[in-house]
């Protein structure tokens, strides 16, 4: 039956595509978690209790949570604005059904952002983050831009550059958040820039590389092991020393706490490294997560955790850089 | 000199490759031909060591896969990295200090571009690129004429001589034969995992033909073109 003229020209006429593909999509996030060792039916309630923490934690502890909330919900849209998916996208549906899909997809995604946020009575933030959201899905992204972001990485090429390029608008963020609590003169301001720093250098370790550019190496595993931590500790110091500076010439009084801080920064990042391979060549699965997040609660279980990945990773490397 | 003796591979119950007996010798261009999903790339897969295999594997080399340089038919680029960095990446891989990248650039490639911003035929060349100046011994180069330029071909076969000239071991797989024919010394032929013959250049044509009348034979003639 064709539909009515006006119904035709609508959303309506393309909800059903719209419904299989995002019942497809579904699917597949379904399996991604399933993958990583979670069902899908705890995923999504522990996924929401963790937004709620964590955005709750950021309210107790900043001004800016409604800032850092929108930034976050917003890097999270801008990944379904992918230029390779969105060709695909373009070349399997007409540009109207397209244009609806993107629309409803980056809302669909904003949406526990948007809860969370009216939940706290923030208006202005829920009307920001679903504008902004409509705008991203209205842009074109088919192509890919062929400027290239610079970097200082560039002498050991690999997950700094790519993690760099795809995360640069943090650290002009958490140097503007350093300068604030020197100004405001709010020290926990100033260690949460810097651990914001080392989070963002964190997740460039969250996917494994194709194993192929793992046994290119010339190494042994521990070697191998050893070049890859040292490269993300001296990428690490350049990002953050200048954190650590005006922090440690403004709050001198706290200097061994900003040192306590730096310290651990550079423990967990070797545990991250550690962790990454020790799943290798598979992504980090439920076991390092589960681990990771006890060692956050109590922060010294790190110094056992990491030997452990270490050894893990040494296994696992093993087979794949010794003949 | 690499020998390769009885060598088997399954996926699951399935048997990719049955029992293969292969030599490489250094300073020989080795063609690897066969159709699609006759193993040629799982061949090349357990000789690299990406992927696990019966049999063995054996060689002049102290540890053979740090001097393969394995060209896949789609290399693999990861997203936001330069050409520069990319062959930056490969050659400290290997321990390689390189002065002037740019100086070795012979396809000229824009280097400062993202390398997943390339054509196919660019990101090809990338990779051939990075894996000579690696400084590799032995060279596997799964269809590296595929999506390339006439004239980045023609370049591509004088490297190839050049290893050659060097001593070095290089196997190709290639739908191309004429290329192979006019460069190889040794062509093996392959189907459905088995090794079929070690074709000497003396019998290239014969090997063509027998290769023309297996798989065109009476095909075309049944779509019954009018």
């Amino acid at each position: 039956m064709t539909p009515i003229p006006f119904i035709r020209m609508g959303v309506f006429f393309y909800l059903k595509p719209m419904w299989v593909y995002l019942k497809l999509q579904f699917l597949i996030l379904n399996r991604k978690t399933k993958d990583f060792g979670v069902p899908p039916i705890l995923a999504y309630p522990l996924l929401l209790i963790l937004l709620i923490l964590l955005s709750n934690t950021l309210y107790a502890k900043t001004n800016y949570a409604g800032y850092f909330i929108l930034t976050a919900a917003l890097s999270l849209v801008s990944r379904l604005s992918e230029p390779k998916r969105n060709v695909f996208l373009k070349s399997l549906f007409n540009s109207n059904a397209y244009t609806y899909l993107r629309i409803v997809e980056n809302i669909i995604c904003c949406l526990p952002f948007t809860l969370f946020l009216t939940y706290k009575n923030q208006y202005l933030f829920v009307l920001a983050l679903n504008v902004l959201a409509l705008l991203i899905a209205l842009l074109n992204f088919t192509r890919t831009l062929n400027f290239t972001i610079p970097t200082p990485f560039g002498k050991k090429p690999f997950e700094f550059v790519i993690g760099f390029r795809n995360t640069f608008f943090v650290f002009p963020i958490a140097y503007f958040l350093t300068y604030t609590s020197i100004r405001v003169d709010n020290f926990n301001l100033g260690i949460f820039s810097l651990l914001l720093t080392a989070i963002t250098c964190f997740t460039y370790y969250n996917k494994p590389e194709n194993i192929f550019f793992v046994r290119n190496y010339n190494l042994t595993p521990a070697a191998f092991l050893f070049e890859k931590t040292k490269t993300s500790f001296i990428y690490f110091t350049l990002l953050s020393l200048p954190i650590v500076v005006a922090l440690s010439v403004s709050f001198f009084s706290k200097i061994d706490l900003i040192l306590i801080f730096y310290l651990f920064c550079y423990v967990y990042l070797a545990a991250i490294v550690f962790a990454k391979y020790s799943a290798f060549p598979n992504t980090i699965e439920i076991q390092q997560v589960m681990l990771i997040t006890i060692s956050l609660l109590f922060p010294f279980s790190i110094l056992l955790i990491s030997p452990f990945f270490y050894v893990q990773s040494i296994k696992k490397l093993t087979p794949i850089l010794n003949d | 000199m690499i020998k390769i003796i009885q060598l088997s591979k399954y996926y699951g119950k399935k048997q990719v490759l049955n029992k293969m007996d292969l030599e490489f010798k250094a300073g020989n261009i080795y063609g690897v031909v066969g159709e699609n999903g006759a193993g040629k790339t799982t061949l090349f897969k357990c000789l690299s060591g990406v992927e696990s295999y019966k049999g063995l594997i054996s060689s002049d080399y102290d540890n053979l896969k740090n001097h393969i340089g394995f060209l896949h038919t789609t290399p693999f680029f990861f997203t936001k990295i330069t050409g520069k960095e990319y062959i930056q990446f490969m050659v400290n891989a290997r321990n390689i200090k390189l002065l002037d990248i740019e100086d070795k650039n012979i396809f000229d490639l824009p280097l400062n571009q993202y390398a997943t911003t390339y054509s196919s035929g660019m990101k090809k060349k990338l990779a051939l690129t990075a894996l000579l100046l690696q400084k590799n011994e032995v060279f596997i180069l799964d269809e590296p004429f595929n999506g390339v330029d006439v004239h980045s071909n023609i370049i591509i076969v004088e490297i190839i001589k050049k290893l050659r000239g060097l001593n070095k071991i290089v196997i190709i797989s290639s739908h191309i034969f004429s290329t192979l024919e006019s460069i190889c010394d040794v062509i093996y032929h392959i189907d459905k995992g088995i090794l079929i013959e070690k074709v000497a250049p003396k019998d290239f044509k014969k090997l063509e033909a027998k290769m023309k009348e297996k798989t065109v034979g009476n095909r075309i003639n049944n779509l019954g073109l009018k």
